[in-house]
């Protein structure tokens, strides 16, 4: 293994891996990644980040304001390559760590991960000029085949932790904090309370008892019942449900191990032949990007303002409005879509009553945009419970975390949380009409606690631009 | 018959190589042309001369990337073709190759050309050398001309004088060439041509030729001729220098040039003038410029300018300096340009040691509040980077009362590579404030880095504290430090967890025995329990660090002291000891970890404990 830590040095380096070396790689990965599913499930804690666009140096940068690999993990959602002057060495480094550490790194596949868009916006110019050959960028391409397309993150803690040894001073309580921007020197921009309707539907769930509890809160109406201590310990509620995503379950919130509603991370947005995220496990995905149908749809829509969907000015994909994001997140247990794909200047975007986030990680793109980026940090659940060893595809690589979570009292996975997926199903109905109040609406969920730090691109003089090559002339 | 297969054997590689040369591929001719040197030691010295060489000089109809490679090539080929007695064969390939249009592969066969001159003899120079130095800057196309510029300076001395004087002559040529480039080429080689010749010959002919060039209508000719006014300077003895009157003319034209790139050339280089002047036109024509530069129009302009402060102000008289350049230096403090006071903040505290306790306590402290509450944080970082030098003339504690707000100020800027490189400059400043100062006012803001939200900062924050721990003393650090490491540890996000990993890696050196074994084995017992994998792993690399420390560790002192003093010492048996009981159930612990990467890093850690070098299991990441 000591090969692939010194090819990663030398990716650090931003110097290309000898071919040989690359095709070894790609096969590793290959053999890697055909062990995954569609839908990677990750634990929190995790750092969600978005289009990289083969802006080496300020894929460098994201490292050195979100701490390096294996010590963060990372989940990046898509769009490694084109555009930028480094396609080859960005996605190589990632690759690269996704091989030495698989249990820390997830990437998923977006849209320029695919032959017919690397021909037209620079990946397979670049492999060509650095290799003097396309079979680096084949090799890549093999692997885009591979790369799962999206990834559900359970686990992730509701509450802000404060940041550094001194505790968030100005805030009323740290518990009621949901949003908190932070650009990179740590000044809270902004924050975001929890607000008070989704305060009362939070309290209802945590306290729910079979006994019928909730009914007790409802009858407070509008008034708001003091936020739960973040250290009621789930277990509390006796219900067992598998994991969110899954049809194990329904409930729409606090579910074991997922105080705060699972969050899905897919690079362009849902599509219309997707109504369950089971669905995108039976894709077939080892192929091109197609140019339509659920596969592409899902690495080519976008949120707009609009009610049901629209065609897509893209043309692929379509757009979707608020109304299937709540129905989506509602059917699937899903408190949060994060997803990237468009450029947003000030490096991430909530959309539709925090029910989907834009996160956005390539500073000043192309080169010339002036926006910033941004990271979204999903901290690990305080209570413990959300957090499972990890293994997808491969057993053996980390065995034990079934016996661990048992150990502690907790849950269960597997045919148990199946064979109780009924009476949760009947809680989270419940749910849904107590809490639409009027009007039929489904309730937003209270989200998971995300914490966006917002970057630069790098220092000018710590990148070197490419001598011969004029800058090409695609933008956009 | 045997010997004849035996040396086609041998030469069979040769062959190919040759064919690569002429192949169709570029980057085969590419890496061919790059292992010239190796058929012409297989061809031996006399075909190479008589068949490589010719065949190269055929060869200039090629891409020019083959061409930068071969110009290149034949400027170390001297060996390969006999020695210098024949090195003027290689003269021939050079030449067309200095005639190309792309200059990349001139500019190569110049410098290979010149490269060769210095190895051939006086002879052999004035029999191939200088008429191919007369063919190129005859030659119909600037291309060659501008080439023949480049070939003055390495032959001169070789030759006798009338041929010094015939290349003279045809230097005057050049310089009065229609064609700008050529110019420019011409005035950027006089420079360096006028230290070949005796004070008499630069005043009689080559002054002459400046004052041409000074009066080009280009101005990218005219800012060239700053660097020739140098050589001209330097080469003239200073006493001489004001009897012509041509020099200071020049010079006072160029000051007030109506292009700002040919000031901008003046200002960047005022320091080097007034060396090479005498101290009269320093005081009389100078100082007078000095000034009207700070106060030039452009920006780029002052901004130079600024950066030739120190240098210029030590060669004036200090009555000067005070009445007439510093009220204009003080003006650049408000300066509309950014990168004027940034140039300025880095020069400013050089004229500290110029100026003296008093009168910087009077000039140049009100100048340094003012940039320490500049807008911009590039300006406030460059003064508190330098702040040595003041320190040094007016000691600390009238420094510090003005410099805290300021520092605390950057701590807390919204850059973070600001608050970055403020961290580089905290062990140096607590050195010189003092444990007491450093407790009452700066230790709180380097405990907050411990959490800082870029993972950088807390990085760079944890060898902060290892600097400071060198400085203060182990001590101190058990004190001040080390409590507030270890609560980390409680943090609820595990990227500030780690933080605690982290530092205790950094610290490991710098700390006794009798720390490790009391505050940090038990903080970091505690840690190899935590949910999160990434905190575990990182405990086990946080062990190897520690049982390098404790194999090494006595009973008192730390590794860093006691290496700082060069006392010899031992290993005290506590620090195995601590390692076998305290760290190695663990490490066995992370070791039967769930997770893979926790598995491999308490391997590590064990290994290294054990002394076992065999490899660790290796990472099992196929199926």
């Amino acid at each position: 293994m000591s090969d692939l830590d010194r090819a990663i040095a030398q990716l650090r380096a931003c110097r290309p891996i000898p071919e040989a070396e690359v095709r070894e790689l790609c096969h590793k990965a290959r053999e890697l990644l055909i062990e995954e599913g569609n839908v990677v499930t990750v634990n929190a804690p995790v750092t969600i980040c978005g289009d990289i666009h083969g802006q080496f140096h300020d894929l460098m940068e994201l490292f050195r304001v979100g701490g390096d690999v294996p010590d963060t993990n990372y989940l990046f959602m898509g769009d490694f390559v084109d555009r930028g002057f480094y396609s080859l060495e960005t996605f190589l480094l990632l690759l690269c760590l996704k091989v030495r550490y698989p249990d820390r790194m997830t990437l998923i596949r977006g849209n320029h991960e695919s032959r017919q868009i690397t021909t037209v916006y620079g990946f397979y110019d670049e492999c060509l000029r650095k290799y003097g050959s396309a079979n680096v960028w084949r090799y890549c391409c093999d692997v885009f085949d591979y790369l799962a397309l999206g990834a559900i993150v359970l686990g992730a803690s509701n509450t802000l932790p404060s940041a550094g040894g001194e505790p968030v001073s100005s805030s009323p309580d740290a518990d009621e904090i949901e949003i908190e921007v932070r650009n990179s020197d740590g000044q809270v921009i902004s924050q975001f309370l929890r607000q008070q309707q989704k305060d009362v539907a939070r309290g209802r769930i945590n306290r729910s008892t079979p006994n019928g509890g909730s009914s007790a809160i409802m009858t407070n109406g509008g008034a708001t019942p003091p936020p739960p201590p973040s250290s009621s310990p789930p277990t509390s509620t006796p219900t067992h449900t598998g994991p969110p995503g899954s049809s194990a379950t329904s409930t729409s919130a606090g579910s074991i191990g997922n105080p705060a509603g699972a969050v899905l991370c897919v690079h362009g947005g849902l599509s219309p032949l997707i109504d369950k995220v089971d669905k995108i496990r039976l894709l077939d995905r080892k192929q091109e990007v197609p140019h339509e149908g659920a596969m592409c749809d899902l690495l080519w829509s976008d949120p707009d303002e609009i009610d049901g969907w629209g065609l897509s000015p893209r043309g692929a994909g379509f757009l979707f409005g608020a109304d299937i994001v709540r129905v989506f997140n509602q059917r699937n247990d899903l408190s949060l879509i994060a997803r990237a794909h468009q450029l947003v200047m000030e490096g991430f975007k909530e959309m539709f009553d925090a029910s989907i986030v834009t996160v956005w990680s390539a500073p000043n793109y192309c080169y010339r945009c002036g926006n910033v980026a941004a990271l979204l940090e999903l901290s690990e659940d305080e209570s413990g419970m959300g957090v499972l060893a990890r293994s997808n595809g491969d057993v053996n690589r980390s065995d034990g975390g079934m016996a661990a979570a048992a150990a502690t009292g907790g849950w269960a996975p597997g045919p148990g949380g199946a064979s109780v997926g009924g009476s949760g199903g009947q809680r989270g109905q419940s749910i849904v009409m107590d809490g639409g109040g009027g009007g039929g609406l489904l309730p937003a969920r209270a989200g998971p606690a995300r914490r966006y730090r917002v970057f630069q691109a790098a220092p000018q003089d710590s990148r070197g631009m490419p001598a011969k090559k004029p800058v090409a002339d695609y933008f956009l | 018959m045997a010997d004849a297969t035996n040396t086609n054997d041998e030469l069979y590689p040769i062959a190919v190589l040759i064919d690569e040369l002429k192949h169709d591929d570029v980057l085969l001719r590419l890496n061919a042309i790059h292992r010239l040197s190796t058929i012409a030691l297989a061809l031996g010295a006399e075909r190479t001369r008589d068949e490589l060489i010719p065949f190269l000089d055929e060869s200039v109809e090629d891409e020019d990337e083959v061409l930068v490679a071969l110009s290149e090539e034949l400027g170390g080929f001297i060996d390969y073709v006999g020695g210098p007695q024949w090195g003027h064969v290689l003269l021939s390939p050079l030449e067309n190759l200095a005639a190309i249009e792309e200059p990349v592969v001139r500019d190569k066969a110049v410098e290979s050309l010149n490269k060769i001159c210095v190895d051939l003899s006086p002879k052999q120079v004035e029999e191939f050398f200088i008429p191919l130095t007369i063919r190129l800057s005859k030659a119909d196309w600037f291309t060659s001309k501008v080439s023949g510029c480049g070939l003055y300076t390495a032959p001169y001395s070789k030759v006798s004088p009338p041929i010094q004087e015939q290349l003279r002559q045809q230097f005057g040529q050049l310089v009065h060439d229609d064609t700008p480039m050529v110019r420019r080429q011409a005035a950027t080689n006089m420079a360096k041509f006028v230290k070949e010749m005796p004070a008499a010959i630069v005043v009689e002919e080559m002054i002459p030729m400046f004052q041409h060039l000074v009066q080009d209508d280009q101005d990218s000719v005219r800012l060239l001729t700053v660097e020739i006014l140098i050589s001209i300077a330097e080469v003239v003895p200073k006493e001489q220098q004001a009897s012509h009157g041509v020099l200071l003319t020049s010079l006072r034209s160029l000051i007030e040039d109506k292009s700002w790139r040919v000031r901008y050339m003046i200002a960047d280089r005022f320091e080097k003038i007034a060396k090479a002047v005498d101290e009269e036109v320093v005081a009389r024509d100078l100082v007078p410029a000095f000034v009207k530069l700070l106060k030039d129009g452009e920006a780029e302009v002052r901004t130079a300018v600024a950066g030739q402060i120190p240098g210029f102000c030590a060669l004036v008289d200090q009555a000067t300096l005070l009445n007439d350049i510093m009220g204009t230096v003080e003006n650049l403090v408000s300066d509309s340009s950014q990168h004027v006071r940034a140039a300025l903040g880095t020069q400013i505290s050089g004229l500290a040691p110029i100026l003296g306790k008093q009168e910087t306590i009077d000039h140049l402290l009100p100048m340094f509040l003012q940039m320490l509450k500049d807008e911009f944080p590039e300006v406030r970082l460059h003064i508190i980077s330098k702040l040595e030098l003041v320190n040094q003339v007016i000691g600390i504690d009238l420094l510090a009362q003005s410099l805290l707000p300021a520092i605390v100020q950057l701590a807390e800027d919204k850059q973070w590579r600001v608050r970055l490189a403020i961290i580089g400059h905290m062990p140096l400043l607590a050195g010189q404030l003092g444990v007491q100062f450093f407790d009452e006012k700066l230790s709180q803001l380097c405990m907050g880095w411990l959490g800082d939200t870029v993972f950088s900062i807390r990085e760079a924050a944890t060898h902060n504290l290892k600097k400071l721990t060198e400085v203060f003393g182990v001590e101190w650090a058990n004190e001040a430090i080390i409590p507030k490491v270890m609560a980390m540890g409680g943090h609820p996000n595990y990227l500030y967890r780690m933080t605690t990993c982290f530092a205790i890696s950094t610290l490991s050196t710098v700390v006794t025995m009798d720390v490790i074994a009391k505050s940090i084995l038990p903080m970091l017992e505690k840690l190899t329990s935590d949910d999160i994998p990434n905190i575990r792993f990182n405990v086990a690399k946080t062990y190897s660090a520690l049982i390098a420390s404790l194999r090494r560790l006595p009973e008192q002192g730390t590794i860093y002291t006691l290496e700082q003093a060069k006392t010899p010492f031992a290993p005290s048996p506590k620090g195995q000891q601590l390692i076998d009981e305290r760290i190695m159930p663990s490490l066995e612990k992370l070791q039967k970890d769930d997770d893979v990467d926790v598995r491999y890093f308490g391997t590590m850690a064990a290994s290294a404990a054990t002394g076992a070098t065999g490899a660790p299991e290796p990472m099992n990441t196929s199926p």
